[in-house]
């Protein structure tokens, strides 16, 4: 029961900052449309991929979990600011304890995640026709996909110490995650290590999710790509989840910092 | 929930006891080995420099860290196998503020509530009578952030006691307030005492907050260097405290030893204070003893003068205190 509390007192928490912070939602939905927009209308022009009708099409898919991934990872890895401003500690020093503590972090993030994403995928009818099922589809695998970006934030701000690191990270993580997942452009023409790095990245498999739910052609069967994305959930969660508590912490190090 | 063994074994034990307790950063002895015992219902003060290991040993017996050695129980739990029955008697509140400038004070309120696995009518309980208790009420609503440092504190301290904890651990509580807030949040604590018998240990540099203590323990290097109640450090220091100040300060201070009992000697800027034995009037015929003096006069000791001749300095153990 304890638990429960903690999960519901974070997730409240976080859902109340993110609403109050506007320019940051404003700025999380601005990213996917600049794509669709600038780029997209310039590809559009140029080029169709293979088995889709446009490059537009093509591009919606990784659009929408693009929107989830930065909303979902921002999200977790904002715990860095906690940490620098003392609230983490707060939140460690719970009877819960850190797995509570992290669930809570991770489900919060899973909401605003896939709730930017769903207003990226709630403008695709203006664009290309879709039903309502693949919609309903899309949503759900929307939610796995904000899932496991909140779970990799976590992981990501887990060894982080500073805020001033934040742009670093988005640069070194979220961009190759993002760049990486063929949702601008088919893995197949990649040469060999990217084709590895793509298989090995987790985004890869919602957005090839995204793009079966939206009935496009996809490369992974579904099963394949829902355990990849299981998988990713656990291993990134209780990696965090080892890189948090700080005794734990302690264990694995062989010493620890102030948490 | 406790069952009856474990209330048994509650009952008897202290809020805090701590043998040996130390931990390490890497090749750093942050804590060297700490011997606390904060009774029940107490109110302990631990002092020291900045570095002296004040909020190592916080974290230790909060369960933030764990001990490189020694061990630390908190109302008979062990504070690293047993963390979660640790953290459920505690209240913490830490140097810097721990509220959220983007919540009202009261989201903050029923967020700690909800860490401290309060929900429903239990939270809301809890929350209006720490806004209540802190005359918190007209700002409930306001945004944590527009609150000035004195009011974050109020929001911090009725934060960290909304719960009813047995035990608050405060590092430093009242750092950066201004007198007023200071004194309004040592009422705070002291109404947690009287009414709920809360234990309390905390850390500071305004050691005049240390003299209402039941106990006070200074650290430096890690390490005890001195533990008594305030009156007995004070009186290990000196009964008096002689200030000189001059060129002849130094001469004036050897004379004195051969006419009285030279408990302290702690080197100034410019002089020296030292403690003595003997009564004030006699003490005070000392003025004519040397010449070169600009300043000579007689005080009591207070826990600063405990400090410099304890923390900052090497000294023998004195008699009548532990060391």
């Amino acid at each position: 029961m304890d638990a429960l509390h903690t999960i519901h007192g974070i997730v409240a928490r976080d859902l109340r900052r993110a609403g109050r912070q506007k320019s940051r939602l404003v700025g999380g939905l601005a990213r996917p449309f600049m794509w669709l927009i600038l780029v997209g209308t310039g590809y559009n022009s140029i080029t169709t991929v293979e088995g889709s009708v446009s490059y537009y099409a093509f591009v919606y898919p990784g659009l929408v979990v693009m929107a989830a991934l930065f909303g979902a990872m921002l999200t977790a890895i904002s715990t860095v600011y906690d940490r620098e401003f003392g609230m983490l500690r707060l939140m460690l020093s719970s009877p819960s304890g850190v797995y509570a503590v992290l669930t809570g972090r991770a489900v919060s993030a899973t909401l605003v995640g896939a709730l930017q994403g769903a207003v990226v995928l709630l403008t695709l009818p203006i664009f290309l026709p879709v039903t309502l099922a693949q919609m309903l589809a899309a949503l759900g695998v929307l939610m796995v996909g904000a899932a496991v970006s909140g779970t990799m934030g976590l992981l990501v701000a887990a060894p982080l110490r500073s805020v001033e690191n934040f742009a670093g990270v988005i640069n070194v993580v979220l961009f190759p995650l993002f760049f990486l997942s063929g949702a601008l452009y088919p893995t197949a023409g990649m040469p060999l290590w990217a084709r590895v790095a793509s298989q090995l990245n987790p985004v890869t498999y919602a957005v090839d999710m995204m793009r079966g739910a939206l009935g496009q052609p996809v490369e992974f069967c579904v099963w394949r790509s829902l355990g990849a994305l299981g998988m990713a959930l656990v291993v990134t969660f209780v990696g965090s989840a080892l890189l948090f508590d700080p005794e734990r912490r302690f264990v694995l190090k062989g010493r620890g910092g102030k948490p | 929930m406790t069952n009856i063994e474990d209330r048994d074994i509650e009952n008897k034990e202290p809020a805090i006891q701590a043998d040996g307790l130390g931990r390490d950063y890497g090749e750093v002895r942050a804590l060297e080995g700490l011997d606390l015992h904060v009774p029940r219902g107490s109110l302990v003060g631990l002092l020291g420099p900045n570095g002296a290991g004040k909020t190592t040993a916080m974290l230790l017996l909060a369960t933030l860290l764990r001990p490189s050695r020694g061990v630390a129980r908190v109302f008979g739990h062990d504070c690293a196998s047993e963390p979660t029955a640790v953290r459920r008697r505690l209240g913490l509140a830490f140097h810097e503020a721990s509220i959220d400038g983007l919540l009202t004070v009261e989201e903050n309120l029923y967020f700690a509530a909800r860490l401290a696995g309060l929900g429903g009518a239990t939270a809301n309980q809890a929350v209006r009578d720490a806004l209540a208790r802190t005359g918190l009420e007209g700002r409930a609503k306001q945004p944590a952030r527009q609150l000035s440092a004195g009011w974050r504190r109020l929001a911090d301290i009725a934060r960290a006691t909304l719960h009813s904890p047995d035990l608050l651990i405060l590092d430093e509580p009242t750092v950066g307030l201004d007198p007023e807030h200071r004194e309004q949040t040592w009422q705070l604590l002291e109404t947690e005492r009287r009414t709920r018998h809360t234990s309390i240990l905390f850390s500071t540099h305004y050691l005049a907050e240390a003299e209402s203590c039941d106990h006070v323990v200074l650290l430096a290097n890690g390490r005890v260097v001195s533990t008594g109640t305030p009156a007995a450090l004070k009186a290990s220091v000196g009964a008096e405290m002689v200030e000189v100040e001059g060129a002849g300060a130094s001469r004036f201070v050897s004379a004195l030893s051969d006419r009285v009992t030279v408990r302290t000697q702690i080197q100034t800027t410019r002089g020296f204070r030292v403690g003595v034995e003997g009564s004030r009037d006699e003490l005070a015929g000392l003025a004519s003893v040397g010449s070169g003096v600009d300043r000579f006069s007689i005080r009591p000791v207070t826990l600063d003068d405990v400090y410099f001749a304890r923390a900052l300095t090497p000294v023998s153990p004195v008699p009548g205190t532990s060391t």
